[in-house]
This record gives structure tokens, sequence and C-alpha cells, in this order.
């Protein structure tokens, strides 16, 4: 992606900029991730009980470090973005217990909750948390923006479907698989909550160089996390 | 020659077989699959936005046309428009989903329609997006000095494939008589037509021509596993040791893998995947929205334009819908002549004037690809 395009006069071309080059590395990110070998699985209708128990596990361990990250981002981003700082700090509280969620799920498919809690992350999900907490230990850590733009996306655009898809091929009840459809739910307003995000941030070509590193990086690292995942 | 020399479509065809058929009649021609009337063909038909459309088909199942019959009457069409002689024609390159034959390719059926030769043929099948790669076919051909004429031509006679006995007797029906939605959405969008383009080394003397920009196809075929296809079941389509040649033509169409299928969810995803490769034409600079005089989008369904405005609306790739150009509810979706057929009367309506660009558009749901050409309208006899 070329991301050094001519110089937007207003800030609407500039907004416009940045969601068309995090729109380009999502789909490229979501064509990655239907290559991987779990999607794959599910795709096609093969998903085992133990793949869906490996998945939960293996996202357990990410997603109980998603409200931290966007805790110290938060806690990073000075008095000058007050709003924004507010609108992590909402977004954090709203999101961490959903871990939790992973666990209620895993239990109901019949797995059992020290297992869960007690597995390590994949290398995957090790390189996701490691550049996550990196980037959120920075001043003004608005380039996270565009990691939370490939991790939201997840819930709008994939959560339902895979939420209706493992219920329908492994016959289980919706408690097992609450994660994926409350997600699928709740993250549809995706465009306009991140319009109004990125409207409070500073953008220059400089950082909306960095939004769409972290972009592709996050949507790299997040693919590598699935693919790591054993399967049956 | 060993230079690249531009090259200009200098005139073009459309075959629409018979008069159009309104949606009331379209069970008459294809006929009523477990002799019921369907049952989602209304729900297709609100989907896809199509009124009428052309069958070669008669309502008995007879009929005077072939594939290669409906593609090499566009072509005689384009030929006349050109005034050209079918001796001077070097090159041709057809597009198809489905030919007559399984064996040999269609370029051959249709050459041998058009009584012309000897010369140069190339056959490309796929979905929509065959047109586009017959046409790259043609471009290079002429812009490399190996032809001065070249003909890129497409077809589709969809309307065989949807007579009941394709899905009759198989699982694609379930015991009341209901055809799965995976086939009766093709059933009721896809009809048939043929279109052509004429490839020269010269623009018209005559007519405004055409010269070819850019030919960009992008396929994303190693991430998608198929989302439309026929010779597999839904089930079965990711291994090809089990499609239907493996099975034998009986047993293959029993299992009901006979049939074109449609994959509804994959196709969601494969639609922001267009998107995306749009867009990434578009950050590129390789399209600028905004230098697009008109704008010829092969979409298969009239239902998501709306979701795809917004987007790009809000992504700065948006072409302003007053240059959108489109005959799909009137002339139906002929799948890869679809294009030409488009290109056709946009031509005939007078509307683009030398200097002015279009953007063909052909996105093609068969295992996620999307093709894009730029032209810029010349005067006759030389660049504007």
């Amino acid at each position: 992606m070329n991301i050094h395009t001519p110089i937007s006069e207003t800030q609407e071309e500039r907004l416009q900029s940045v969601l068309r080059k995090l729109t380009v590395a999502w789909t490229e990110f979501e064509g990655r991730l239907e290559a991987t070998p779990l999607i794959r699985k599910l795709n096609r209708g093969h998903l085992t009980l133990e793949d869906y128990r490996a998945f939960l596990i293996n996202l357990r361990q990410q997603v109980v470090e998603g409200a931290c990250w966007i805790s110290r981002a938060a806690s990073n981003i000075s008095e000058d973005y007050f709003d924004l700082r507010s609108t992590l700090m909402q977004h954090a509280k709203t999101e961490h217990r959903d871990y939790r969620m992973l666990e209620d799920n895993y239990v109901e498919a019949g797995g059992r909750l020290e297992d869960i809690r007690g597995a390590k992350k994949n290398i995957g999900s090790e390189a996701l948390s490691s550049w996550m907490y990196h980037q959120a230990s920075k001043p003004d850590p608005f380039a996270l923006i565009g990691a939370m733009w490939i991790i939201e996306g997840l819930g709008a655009q994939k959560a339902s479907d895979w939420g209706r898809a493992v219920k329908a091929q492994l016959k289980l009840p919706e408690s097992a698989v609450g994660f994926l459809l409350y997600h699928g739910e709740h993250d549809e307003d995706h465009m306009e909550e991140f319009q109004a995000m990125l409207a409070m941030m500073p953008l220059d070509d400089d950082l909306e160089e960095r939004i769409v590193t972290a972009a592709r990086v996050t949507g790299r690292l997040y693919a590598l996390q699935i693919e790591e995942i054993d399967l049956a | 020659m060993d230079q690249i020399r531009p090259a200009y479509i200098t005139a073009t065809g459309a075959f629409l077989p018979g008069d159009p058929v309104s949606s009331s009649d379209m069970e008459d021609v294809l006929g009523c699959v477990a002799g019921k009337p369907s049952a989602l063909g209304r729900r297709a038909l609100r989907w896809n936005g199509i009124e009428t459309r052309h069958y070669a088909l008669n309502p008995d199942g007879s009929t005077v046309h072939s594939n290669a019959s409906l593609c090499a009457s566009a072509v005689e069409q384009a030929l006349e428009k050109a005034s050209i002689n079918k001796q001077s024609v070097s090159h041709l390159a057809t597009a198809t989903t489905q030919g007559d034959l399984i064996v040999p390719g269609h370029a051959a059926q249709v050459q041998a329609e058009l009584d012309m030769g000897p010369l140069e043929i190339a056959s490309f099948q796929s979905v929509c997006g065959s047109a586009l790669m017959a046409a790259k076919s043609s471009w290079q051909a002429v812009r490399t000095g190996e032809a001065n004429t070249s003909i890129a031509a497409a077809s589709e006679f969809s309307s065989r494939w949807f007579r009941p006995g394709f899905f009759e007797g198989t699982p694609l029906v379930d015991e009341k008589g209901r055809v799965r939605l995976e086939a009766e959405f093709l059933r009721w969008t896809l009809s048939d037509g043929g279109g052509a383009i004429v490839v020269q080394d010269k623009p018209s003397t005559r007519d405004t021509s055409l010269r070819i920009d850019w030919i960009d196809i992008v396929s994303l075929a190693h991430q998608f596993d198929p989302c439309m296809w026929a010779g597999a079941t839904p089930d079965n389509r990711h291994d090809l040791t089990q499609s239907w040649s493996f099975q034998g033509p009986s047993a293959a169409h029993q299992m009901g893998a006979i049939a074109l299928l449609q994959d509804f969810t994959l196709l969601k995803t494969i639609i922001r995947a267009w998107v995306g490769a749009y867009l990434k034409k578009v950050d590129e600079g390789r399209i600028k929205p905004d230098a697009i005089d008109h704008l010829l989008l092969h979409y298969s369904a009239k239902s998501l334009r709306e979701e795809i405005i917004r987007l790009l609306e809000d992504t700065g790739g948006m072409i302003d819908e007053a240059r959108w150009f489109n005959n799909l509810a009137r002339v139906g979706n002929t799948g890869s002549a679809s294009i030409w057929v488009m290109l056709n009367e946009l031509m005939e309506t007078g509307r683009v004037s030398p200097g002015q660009t279009i953007l063909a558009v052909v996105p093609e749901s068969g295992r996620g690809l999307v093709g894009f050409m730029q032209m810029t309208a010349v005067s006759p006899q030389g660049e504007h």
C-alpha cells in the first residue's frame, strides 16, 4: 500500500484518506484470515469441538489483555486530548470483563475452567500483546486506533457469522457461543465510532502513516495468532 | 515490431436473443422445478433488481442458438459497425462461463460459427471477469504489434443450466420441491446474451474510439474457496478430488454437483475484498474517482449498491452517481457478456465525447476476482 499519497487539503479528505487506507488494511487482513487453517476448517463445515475449545483458549489469552492495553493507552493520552482519553477509558470499561464470557463459553462447551485460565499465550498472541503494550506505552499513542480498527472490525464483520457457524456445526447452545454472538451484535457502529475518534486526533501525514502501519502490523500478528492454534 | 503502441476499441456489438422476458414469465421459459413455481424467486428478484432479461431458449426447451452463435452474432454486429471484413481479423479472444462443449475451448466454436480464419485464438473460461481476461489478450496482441485487428468477445447461454433437469432428483431440491438458495438465486439472476469489442492499432476514421489505457485484474483465489461454481457439491467444493468428473456424470448429477451454485456467506466477505481492491487502486492513484466520466460497474445485486456507496463516500472512493451507467435492470445479467452489452449501449447513447474517461469494473465472485479497465475516448482518426 502506498501511504505517501498527496497531502489532503481538508479535514474531510484527511478522514477519507485514513479510512480508505484502513479499509484496504482490513480487507487484506480478512483475506489472510480466511486462509488460516482454523477459519478454513470453520468455513468448510469441518470444525470439531476440540478446535472450538482451542479457539476459545487462545482468544481468551489475548482478550484478557485488551482492556489493559487500552487503559494503558488512555493513561498516556495528554490532557490536550481529554475527550479521546475519556473515550478510551469508556472503551476499556465496556470490554474489561469480556474474557470471562470466553471462560463461560469454554465451560459450556465442555471444557474445564482451570484449563482455559491456565493456558499460555501462543507465539502469535505473545507477539500481538507485546506489540500492543509497546504502542500503548508511548506518549499520545494515537496510532493504536489502527490496531483497534482491526480488532473491532472482527466484532463488526466476522463474529456473528463465526458464532452462527460454530453453533450450527457443533450443535452447541447459545451459552457456548455467547462471546462471538454478543460481539457481532454490539460492534456494528464501527465506522461512526472510528470517524468520531479520528476526528479528535491531530491527523497529519505522519500520524496517518503510523495509524495505518499499526493496523497492518496488528492484522498480521492477529492472523499469526489464529495460525498458531493447534487443530484436532 | 518491438515497440508498444496504443490500441483502440473501434467498435462494439451486443446480441440479446428474442424479446425481453418479464419476471412473471421467467418460469414459462425456464420451466418449474418439481412442477411448482419457485418460492424464492421473488426474493431473488428484489435482491438483484432485474426487471426484464433475454433467453435464447424457447418455452418448450428448443432453441435456434448456441453459446457460440450468441457470441458470433455480437461479433458480426461489431465488425459491421467498424466496417471491417472478417479477413482482416487476425486474433480472436473469447470469454464465457460455460461453453457449449466441455472441450475444446469457446473461441474455436465461435471462430467456426463466424466462418473466419485461419487466425490466432484464445479461450478464457472463468465467470464474469473472463471478459476482461479476453480484452487484455486482445489489447496485448495489438499493442505489441502481434495483431492489427483483434476481437474480444464474451457470451453466456445460462438458461440451459436452469432447466428443471439440472436440479430435480438431486439434494438441491427438498421434499417439498423447493430449490436451495445456493442454486435458486442464480436461476433468477443470470440470462443469455453476447457482447464484443473490436480492438485495433488505429482509431476509427468515422466514430469515437476508446483508447485502452490499462486493464488490471486482481485474483484472490489463494484466500477463498469457490464462491460461485459448478462441478462440485457445496460440501465438497474445496476438495477437487471429489469434483464431478471423479464421480462420473450420472453420480455427480445425483449429488447435485452439476448445477451452478453460489455461497452467500462467503459472498459477503468477497464483496468486501472487491471494495478493498478498488480502494487500493484509488489509494495508489491508479483510479482517480473525480476523473472518471462514465462508470460501468457490473454488479449482480442492486441491493448491495447502497451499502457500497456509503463505504465509498466515507473513504473518498466514490464516483458521482450521476456518472454511473447501467442497463442491468432491463437487459439482465449476462455474466461475462454484461460489460460489453453495457459499453455498447453507452456508446450508442452518444453521451461519450472525446477526452472523456470510462472505467469498467467487473467483479467475479467465482473465487474472488475483480477486473478494472480504463478507457479514454478519442475523436475519429486521431488522438484527442
